[in-house]
């Protein structure tokens, strides 16, 4: 029958191995073993699930065809070549016996379900049944003519089935047997004995015989190779030479061949019904693997291989798994996905059960709704669907199967579940994957054509997109998005813009889990976690050895996984851990606290237990949430190893710490994070040796010499402790160790301490002399200048002075004094820190307390820094140049030590932030800038550094710009009632956060000058308004004085303007001077004056014109001027005022005018009648005080704010233009740049 | 637990507290209406609320000395009043010493705590106000404390442990706003949503939450938009110290003459926290000057 409908889709393999030619097969009923017989005579056996060969058994002679486990205990049998039929146990991995008889190759072999027996068949034409308990044979059945290839037992009747080259097949009933070796008088060995060398079946005694033919089946035109018994039903079904697979039906009294599946084109090797579904399987040496409707009798799939002919079938007896061997290995493979295809939406899971029934489960409640629709019709019968996706927005479902290169639907769900109807409308089309996008489009991925087309709910295109070349599937990829999929790369593809986003190189992805807030997702592919985030940056990968078959993730950002056997969290820094095993492969849909939703295999919602503390906890401790944490501590059991050494691992010991009962582990740990307090009292309880020694190191390191001196007193140091109670000043205590070491009579330690002591030259000389070091004693009293004592030792040893010779002695050396009692109290010890979390556990969980003493604790550290500074000093002057030098440099060891930790402290303290000073401090900090200093309310400093900067001395100017700036810098929030506003410091930059790079706001910045005050003093200046406009350009000197520029280029502009103001400053004092002398205001008239007086006012008329002004403006002072000098009729002066005014054309049409008719006046006689100090031909400046011209080349002082020149003698007065700084004072100009 | 959480009938009178809607609470609500457990706690909102309307005096005449002796939180009211009347060292007296004797009274931690706080005594104060039991106004407290003492990262761990046990809770989310005021950047913005939501809306629009809002515009740099707010404020409350004393910070920032609005606090308020500083700092400048010995020709 050709196989119109079937599919080549591509087969779900499992494992496969690789070897010589596979005859024999054989899965184990319960683990993911199987056993494989090798043309070779070799037996594999095969852990499928991890694909390691377990194991090897070589006993065999040649070819080993048939082999079979045993279902309940540890043994298997085999047949080959040989012969020999043997069984095996392995667990002890030999061959337990040897069954011989057959007198040919042995086809097969099979244990029966639950008697004792195996049943072999034979080229010898015998089908033969054995007894392995006894190791007898029990049964031969003749009657094959030819080799007999294939013999089981129905898996529950009595009955046998066989197949052989004779083209026949045969059912035997062996009830016979069955009920003679039941039989309560057991046979005797002799009696088998004879039954098997008889040979043929004959009738007992009673006339049954054991085995006999119940019905012979022919219809194959071949040799039959092969015959199964349906599980249930009175089914068989046959493959043999004539390239068909039969199936027969049997009665009670007769048997019928029902049909015949045609479609391989070589012998058929094998053919198996599948366990659960109406399928037939079967295998032939055409290199497929045909899959066969036993209702229709129609092709359903055929796989096929490229070199390999298969010549055997076998079928998990449990789960969906089959095998097949054939010329270069074996294969295992499943016919269907089990995956049901599932989708979540808030607190519903909608599913599709193995029925192709569409249902939804609510977590809420842990009901399972009925059947909403039934998708029977989805894709070809055979073929489970692949995804679903949800639409929450129409309630409709997006449905993929797999069949015909794929098929998408597109379904609405009925409002509720009324049973499995068909649904009435159906958008299909053909696409591998499909998935909503958008509350109304969903992208549909076609692998053929390396498409994927946007489409709106009815079904029609809207959009085109390329994916890139070799995707292999899509998935949802976050609003908007979608992740395409190739085996070694995923990419994030952005629908709106068409273009690519980003790619990650992870390969063979399978599925993608998105966490529930969307900023996350698992991409699962074989053994292999990857969660990325939205997107796709990696954030952590993980491998696994076993397969990953699921994820779903915690509300808190934990990821569950489940591998074939086991459910396991990683965290998102990949921490991962086992969370509970499993029995059935699941597929995990939801967590919620301690539940965890799955489906199972039988697309069955299912609810399990776990318990989430471990990875809470982790998590806890990785989010530094010290408060949960100890919730978790306290109110679980969460105690043992492996967490006390994944925080000693994590550098957690002081948490570790707290979990610790054992006294060896505690103090291992109380070791590593510095608590003596603990160590302690656990060395107390333990008291051995080793642990006081490392006690004391640790104490000396911390400077805890109480400690040191309690371990050292545990040890019976006796050296160590004289030295520690010298280093510590405790003389009473040393006075005591020299008692000790005259009771002990320890010399060397009384010498020792004696020297310590410093006061006991006599009982040091006696000692010596005790000891016959006559020298020594003699020496010592010498240096100590005890001259009787030398001699009393010279005559001891009979000796004068006159033999002796001494070398140079200096004063005797004396310990140094106590400056310090140490010995008192502790030194500051080596700051261990609380830990937040035993503050946590201090506080027992009030909120504050964290906060309360991690304020107090960093001020202990401060202190403790001191202390310790000032007992370096101490010690410092206590270090005498000899006395035991290389005793003190452990204690400057110890507290060199200590300093580092310590200083580490203080910086952290500091960068920390403004944790002791306001935000004003900062700016003090961060600006070398008075405008800042203003602004912090330090006007001393602010003060300073413009008399630094610009000379400034005289400040009542500045004041009110001072106080603006610092009433400008402050706001006032209104908090709490009762309680004052909080003050806010206002900054420069709104966005800046950086503590180093913090600057207040200074109000008024330069344009706002310009176009206030400076425009102000123009227009006064054209207004002849010269009172108004000083004072405004005075202002605005003041405010450009005390500034903050954003960029060097306004810098530079304000200090032009800056000097502009000045320029006008001085022009309108110049002015103001000359009016005041004329006396009443309008009048021109000179004549009332005296001589200098005149000279002097038409001088300053002239010099009007000198500050650099405007073009406007300066043809206003040099019109003022013109007409000044004509009307007091010094026409050569007027003569070069009016020229310049009409060289220079500034001013207006009138101005013009009357310059050129003065001019042509003037030209006249241009002579002056009064000699005025004023050259229009030479450049120069006018000195602001004086009012004289400053020639170039002439000595003079500068203001060094706004630049105005002074004549040398006003030096140290202050500038009459800007009215703050020293003229000539010190400063490199006003600086507003930090 | 907090009596004022988002179930109990005290939640409305204390979130307009909160939101400084101090005559709401004094008219709004009569503590005859509430459960015999929560008159007191209503009673203690109105005393408040008074105190904070000036209105010192009516509080400590209100208050008996045996009612004060009878129920600490009474005590704690006077000791309130009475500092909030003019500062004196009695009140602070009397509240360290409720401070010692009734630390466990939630009215006395959060009075005593703001008499101390204002006396100067801010670590004594955080330390009552710690022994509060999941207490939001403590936590403001402690919080505002904290910032007034430079120490930002102590009020922000104590927001976060807020908003672990109060999530979205009024008095969390502007403990945050103050400490985001502090902390400035993006920060900044986060805070002015908090008050703006509160200024912006009719039923918990005050002068105060207007105030707040135009304190970010400020820092934001949005002077405009913040001179706006503060005029509504005025115009709400012309007397409102909060926003005179920003209008003369907003006035110095644009470069207006603030001499006006200075003129107007002090009318209010003469012993106005800036009006003070301001003085201070004239004088500090006086001092400063002095340094320096200018000659004029």
């Amino acid at each position: 029958m050709a196989a119109s409908s079937a599919s080549s889709s591509p087969m779900l393999t499992k494992f496969e191995s690789k070897s010589s030619r596979a005859k024999g097969l054989a899965f184990h009923p319960k683990r993911p073993w199987i056993l494989v017989s090798l043309h070779s005579s070799t037996i594999q056996l095969w852990d499928y699930r991890m694909g390691t060969l377990i194991d090897r058994f070589e006993e065999h002679d040649g070819p080993v065809r048939g082999i079979d486990f045993h279902k309940t205990q540890p043994l298997f049998v085999s047949g080959g070549d040989d012969y020999k039929i043997k069984v095996w146990s392995y667990q002890t991995r030999r061959c337990l016996f040897t069954l011989n008889g057959h007198l040919d190759y042995v086809r097969t072999v099979f244990f029966h379900h639950e008697l004792p027996w195996i049943i072999s068949a034979s080229d010898d034409q015998t089908i033969r049944i054995w007894n392995w308990q006894n190791r007898s044979l029990i049964c031969t059945m003749t009657g094959h003519n030819h080799y007999a290839m294939c013999a089981q037992f129905h898996p529950k009747e009595d009955l046998v089935a066989s197949a052989s080259l004779d083209q026949s097949v045969r059912v035997w009933d062996i009830s016979g047997l069955r009920k003679k070796h039941s039989a309560p008088t057991s046979t005797t060995f002799e009696d088998q004995m004879a039954v098997s060398r008889s040979g043929q079946d004959r009738a007992d005694m009673f006339g049954n015989t054991d085995a006999v033919v119940k019905f012979v089946l022919e219809g194959h035109d071949r040799g039959v190779n092969w015959v199964a018994f349906h599980p249930t039903l009175p089914l068989l079904v046959s493959a043999g030479d004539d390239r068909l697979v039969k199936l027969w039906r049997m009665s009670e009294t007769k048997a019928w061949e029902v049909d015949t599946c045609r479609g391989h084109f070589q012998n058929s090797s094998a053919a198996l019904f599948h366990p659960h579904q109406d399928l037939i399987l079967s295998v032939g040496e055409d290199k497929t693997i045909r899959v066969w409707d036993l209702n229709k009798r129609t092709s359903v799939q055929s796989f096929k291989r490229e070199n390999d002919r298969f010549w055997v079938l076998a079928a998990h007896p449990e789960i969906n798994l089959f095998a097949a061997g054939h010329d270069n290995g074996v294969m295992v493979f499943k016919l269907e996905r089990e995956r049901p295809a599932s989708a979540v939406h808030q607190n519903q899971l909608f599913y599709i059960t193995k029925e192709k029934h569409v249902r939804s489960y609510d977590f809420g409640k842990n009901v399972e709704s009925p059947s909403m629709l039934s998708l029977r019709k989805l894709g070809s019968p055979w073929t489970p669907p692949r995804t679903l996706s949800f639409n929450p927005a129409e309630r409709s479902i997006l449905v993929t199967s797999s069949a015909d290169n794929g098929v998408y639907e597109l379904i609405s769900l009925p409002r509720d579940a009324s049973g499995a109807v068909e649904p009435s409308n159906t958008l299909r089309g053909s696409g591998k994957s499909a998935v909503f996008v958008a509350r109304n489009r969903f992208a549909v991925f076609n692998q053929g054509n390396q498409q994927i087309d946007i489409k709106d709910l009815s079904n029609s295109t809207t959009k085109t997109l390329k994916p890139p070349p070799g995707t292999t599937d899509m998935v949802y990829g976050g609003p908007g998005c979608l992740l395409l999929i190739t085996p070694t790369t995923v990419y994030l593809y952005d629908i709106q813009q068409k273009k690519q986003l980003a790619e990650l190189a992870v390969s063979g992805v399978k599925y993608v889990v998105w966490s529930t807030d969307g900023l996350h997702a698992a991409l699962l592919s074989k053994h292999n976690v990857t969660i990325i985030n939205k997107s796709l940056e990696q954030v952590s990968t993980l491998h696994e050895t076993i397969r990953i078959k699921s994820a779903c993730w915690d509300d808190a950002g934990v990821l569950l996984y489940s591998t074939l056997n086991h459910i396991k969290y990683t965290l998102m820094n990949g921490d991962n851990g086992i969370v509970r095993t499993l029995e059935h492969t699941v597929y995990l849909v939801r967590v919620k606290g301690r539940s965890v939703y799955c489906l199972d295999r039988a697309s069955k919602p299912k609810l399990l237990t776990i318990d989430p503390t471990e990875y809470r906890f982790k998590l806890a401790l990785v989010k530094r949430h010290y408060d949960e944490m100890l919730n978790i501590i306290k109110n679980s059991s969460l105690v043992g190893q492996s967490i006390i050494s994944y925080l000693q691992k994590k550098g957690y010991p002081e948490i570790a710490l707290q979990f610790v009962q054992d006294p060896q582990t505690r103090f291992e740990l109380a070791i590593e994070c510095g608590n003596l307090d603990v160590a302690v009292e656990m060395a107390k309880e333990l008291d051995r040796p080793k642990l006081w020694q490392r006690l004391s190191t640790e104490a000396l390191a911390h400077g805890n010499h109480q400690v040191v001196e309690m371990t050292y007193q545990k040890l019976r140091q006796f050296d160590k402790l004289s030295f520690l109670y010298l280093a510590t000043g405790d003389g009473a205590k040393l006075q005591r160790m020299a008692k000790i070491a005259e009771h002990r009579g320890d010399m060397t330690s009384r010498f020792q301490n004696s020297l310590y002591l410093g006061n006991d030259v006599e009982s040091r000389i006696e000692m010596f002399q005790e000891l016959d070091q006559y020298p020594l004693a003699y020496l010592t009293a010498k240096a100590n200048g005890l001259e009787d004592r030398c001699q009393e030792i010279l005559e001891a040893s009979g000796m004068t002075e006159e033999q002796i010779v001494l070398p140079t002695m200096g004063k005797p050396v004396r310990p140094a004094k106590v400056v310090v009692k140490t010995h008192e109290r502790n030194w500051p010890a080596r700051s261990t820190g609380v830990s937040s979390f035993e503050k946590a556990l201090m506080a027992e969980g009030e909120e504050t307390g964290a906060g309360d003493t991690n304020g107090f604790a960093a001020d202990d550290d401060l202190l403790a820094s001191e202390e310790n500074g000032a007992a370096e000093g101490f010690m410092g002057d206590e270090h005498d140049d000899d006395d035991a030098a290389a005793g003190w440099d452990m204690g400057d060891d110890g507290a060199a030590g200590d300093e580092d930790d310590d200083f580490v402290d203080v910086s952290a303290e500091t960068s920390g932030g403004a944790a002791a000073g306001s935000e004003a401090d900062l700016w003090v900090r961060n600006s070398p800038l008075a405008a800042d200093h203003a602004a912090a309310g330090q006007f001393e400093s602010a003060m300073n550094l413009l008399s630094k900067q610009i000379g400034a001395v005289n400040f009542a100017p500045l004041e009110s710009r001072f106080l603006e700036i610092y009433a400008a810098s402050r706001t006032f929030l209104p908090a709490n009632a009762g309680l004052p506003p909080l003050v806010n410091f206002v900054r420069r930059t709104p966005l800046e956060t950086d503590s180093r790079k913090l600057l207040p706001f200074i109000p008024r910045d330069l344009s706002s000058v310009h176009a206030t005050e400076m425009a102000k003093g123009k227009a006064a200046m054209k207004a002849n308004k010269l009172a108004e406009g000083t004072a405004a350009f005075r202002s605005a000197l003041a405010l450009l004085t005390v500034n903050a520029a954003t960029s060097a280029a306004e810098a530079t502009e304000a200090t032009d303007a800056l000097h502009q103001a000045a320029q006008y400053l001085l022009a309108m004092a110049i002015e103001l001077e000359r009016r005041q002398l004329l006396g009443s205001a309008s009048s021109t008239d000179l004549s009332a004056l005296p001589e200098d007086k005149k000279k002097k006012v038409l001088e300053l008329s002239a010099y009007f014109t000198i500050p650099a002004l405007e073009p406007q403006h300066r043809a206003l002072t040099l019109f003022s001027a013109m007409n000044f000098a004509s009307r007091n009729r010094q026409m050569g002066s007027a003569l070069g005022f009016a020229n310049a005014l009409l060289e220079e054309g500034g001013g207006n049409a009138r101005f013009r005018e009357t310059a050129t008719r003065i001019k042509a006046q003037a030209e006249r006689s241009p002579t002056d009648p009064i000699a005025i100090d004023f050259d229009p031909f030479t450049r120069f400046a006018v000195c602001a005080a004086s009012y004289t011209p400053i020639y170039a080349g002439e000595p003079s002082v500068a203001c060094p704010l706004d630049g105005v020149l002074y004549q040398p003698r006003y030096k140290g007065v202050v500038c009459s233009v800007c009215q703050v700084c020293e003229v000539g004072g010190r400063g490199g100009g006003v600086r507003l740049m930090g | 637990m907090d009596p004022f959480s988002s179930e109990g009938e005290l939640v409305n009178i204390h979130t307009a507290f909160a939101q400084a809607q101090y005559t709401s609470v004094l008219d709004d609500y009569n503590s005859s209406d509430f459960a015999e457990s929560n008159r007191l706690p209503v009673q203690i909102l109105q005393y408040r609320a008074q105190c904070e309307l000036g209105q010192c005096d009516e509080v400590l005449s209100s208050i008996s000395n045996g009612d004060a002796q009878k129920t600490p939180d009474l005590a704690a009211v006077r000791a309130l009043a009475k500092y909030l009347k003019n500062g004196s060292e009695d009140a602070v007296a009397e509240a360290e010493k409720l401070a010692e004797t009734q630390a466990d009274n939630l009215s006395v931690q959060l009075l005593c705590g703001t008499v101390l706080a204002r006396a100067g005594k801010a670590d004594q104060a955080v330390s009552l106000l710690s022994r509060h039991t999941g207490s939001l106004d403590a936590v403001a407290l402690i919080t505002q404390i904290q910032l007034q003492q430079n120490r930002t990262d102590l009020a922000l761990q104590q927001a976060k442990s807020a908003r672990s046990f109060a999530q979205d809770a009024l008095l969390v989310n502007l403990a945050e706003s103050w400490i985001g005021m502090r902390r400035g950047g993006e920060e900044y913005q986060k805070a002015f949503y908090v008050f703006e939501e509160l200024a912006q809306a009719p039923s918990s629009q005050t002068a105060t939450s207007l105030v707040a809002q135009a304190v970010a515009e400020m820092h934001m740099g949005r002077t405009e938009e913040a001179d706006a707010a503060l005029a509504r404020a005025l115009e709400l409350e012309p007397e409102s110290r909060a926003a005179l004393a920003n209008k003369v910070a907003l006035d110095a920032m644009v470069g207006r003459d603030g001499e006006e609005t200075r003129g107007k606090l002090e009318g209010v308020d003469k012993e106005h926290v800036l009006l003070a500083d301001m003085m201070a700092k004239r004088e500090a400048f006086q001092e400063a000057c002095k340094k320096y010995s200018p000659k004029f020709s």
